[in-house]
């Protein structure tokens, strides 16, 4: 029950996670809190003031060489050409089916191009890169050596003016800047995976761990609450943010999990054939998101029913403290995706009426200077 | 004098004549982690004793309670419905679930004292 996580990969706050009484599970083979006292809290917390997460399990790809830039214009169907240099931008790598291998965010470097892919693809990513790299670009995973942090929520400025100085409020959402803070290259950017205003700060692993204690120190008159993989999970689900493995996975193709919006037809793309197949037809499912109405808590698997028909699976479920319902997202038959749609979702044997309701639950609150091209 | 006992599944038991109370441990729903809502049985619900009377819907899981005592439901503890968080606050107050009627009474000593229940605890910690 308790974990003894002996065989697991321990990230630079390991220490910090324990002493907070974080209760540690393994996470794609990294010891993490899924939380340190209550999920719940943590979750309201970042809607309310701000939270601190340890991403350092993600991994960091970099892609050199003069071609890197046609090399991942090749490989995914979001135009990077769409940003320039200290812009991000999120995307997807396809396999020639037009399923998704990974979702990531790509970072452009003056030079490089920096690819952030999840933890449990890193393998499959990386020899992916290397059987297409058509481009001879060099393909280089630093995660080893980056650490990753990112805070959360409306006070995450402030909190970040007290320890970067107070330019950094001038950083737009999805953009970077790679700065020399006491004596140590950093990437800062702002983003995140909640749906609140926030920063992910990349640092070197072996010295990473001065700017969590920064962090903790100058967020705690800003209510700064440390947040296990829990509320994370709570906080992208309230956000409709997908997560592979729940809403995408090598046999999901953009449309259907309503990333339609990344995939840009002015370019050329591994798949692109598939995937415009996938937008000319009629979709066959639809990513929907839904709010229980009777008491319950839908989770991964759970089959979707109407009229007493299996209609659909949900990829992912969650008890939301901020707006006090269970919600989720799944898959159902297209015909019956259409908003205020009743479904039926099976608990254990037994039917629990749910309905479908917009994405996200929570709007975001991201600061969008830049316009996003949906 | 009230007596207290447990079960190697982590609930408690309060014996008051024939008439318990039960809930589950301080140790199980630290496991369980926030509880978000409990599906409990009816008045007048018959249970034999190991079988499922309910189940916590915790955010870590879905699970199930066993009753540790043979016996008929008498009272319900419906302000869980609205309060589910009283079992995280207060397992062995606050947050009690459901009184039964005990049929059988040598079932009783089956049920590990609070010394055995310990030590079952550090066997399942040190696992």
């Amino acid at each position: 029950m308790f974990l003894k996580p002996m065989n697991l990969k321990k990230t630079p706050f390991f220490e910090r996670h324990i002493e907070n009484n974080g209760r540690m599970v393994d996470f794609s083979g990294w010891a993490l809190p899924v939380e340190y006292k209550s999920l719940l809290q943590e979750a309201k917390a970042v809607r309310n003031s701000c939270g601190l997460f340890d991403a350092s399990h993600m991994g960091e790809i970099i892609i050199k060489g003069q071609k890197a830039f046609d090399f991942v214009q090749r490989l995914t169907p979001n135009d990077i050409g769409l940003i320039d240099v200290f812009g991000m931008q999120y995307n997807v790598f396809l396999n020639p089916e037009g399923g998704i291998i990974d979702d990531l965010m790509v970072y452009r470097l003056e030079q490089d191009i920096l690819c952030v892919v999840n933890a449990s693809n890193k393998e499959k990513v990386l020899n992916w890169l290397n059987s297409q790299n058509e481009e001879d670009v060099e393909i280089l995973d630093i995660s080893d050596n980056i650490a990753l942090i990112s805070l959360q929520g409306p006070n995450s400025c402030e909190v970040s003016e007290k320890v970067f100085g107070k330019d950094i409020s001038n950083l737009k959402y999805m953009h970077f800047l790679k700065k020399e803070f006491k004596d140590q290259e950093i990437i800062i950017s702002r983003s995140g995976y909640t749906g609140e205003d926030g920063f992910e700060i990349y640092a070197d692993w072996q010295k990473a761990c001065c700017w969590w204690d920064c962090l903790v120190e100058e967020g705690r008159e800003f209510g700064l609450t440390l947040c296990g993989l829990g509320s994370r999970d709570v906080l992208r689900i309230e956000t409709g943010y997908s997560l592979y493995g729940h809403e995408i996975d090598d046999s999901t193709n953009p449309y259907e999990a309503s990333l339609g919006w990344i995939v840009k037809m002015n370019k050329n793309f591994i798949a692109k054939e598939n995937v415009l197949r996938f937008k000319k037809n009629i979709l066959k499912r639809k990513k929907i998101g839904f709010i229980m109405k009777d008491r319950s808590f839908p989770r991964q698997g759970y089959k979707i029913y109407s009229d007493g028909r299996e209609v659909g699976e949900v990829c992912s479920g969650a008890y939301s403290p901020n707006i006090n319902k269970s919600i989720g997202m799944a898959y159902v038959r297209y015909d019956l995706a259409a908003i205020g749609t009743i479904i039926d979702v099976e608990i254990r044997n037994k039917f629990y009426k749910a309905e479908i309701s917009e994405l996200p639950f929570i709007k975001a609150k991201i600061k969008k200077q830049v316009s996003i091209d949906i | 004098m009230i007596d207290l006992k447990f079960t190697k599944s982590h609930e408690w038991v309060k014996l008051d004549g024939e008439i318990v109370t039960i809930g589950i441990t301080d140790y199980a729903q630290h496991q369980l982690g926030d509880v978000v809502f409990i599906e409990l049985p009816e008045m007048g619900d018959k249970f034999d004793q190991g079988s499922q009377f309910g189940t916590i819907e915790s955010t870590k899981a879905a699970t199930e309670l066993f009753i540790p005592l043979t016996g008929e439901v008498v009272e319900i503890n419906s302000e869980l419905s609205n309060n589910p968080q009283w079992v995280n606050e207060n397992p062995l107050g606050k947050g009690w679930m459901i009184k039964i009627k005990v049929n059988i009474l040598s079932e009783m000593g089956s049920l590990l004292d609070e010394g055995s229940y310990k030590k079952i605890l550090e066997d399942e910690i040190n696992k």
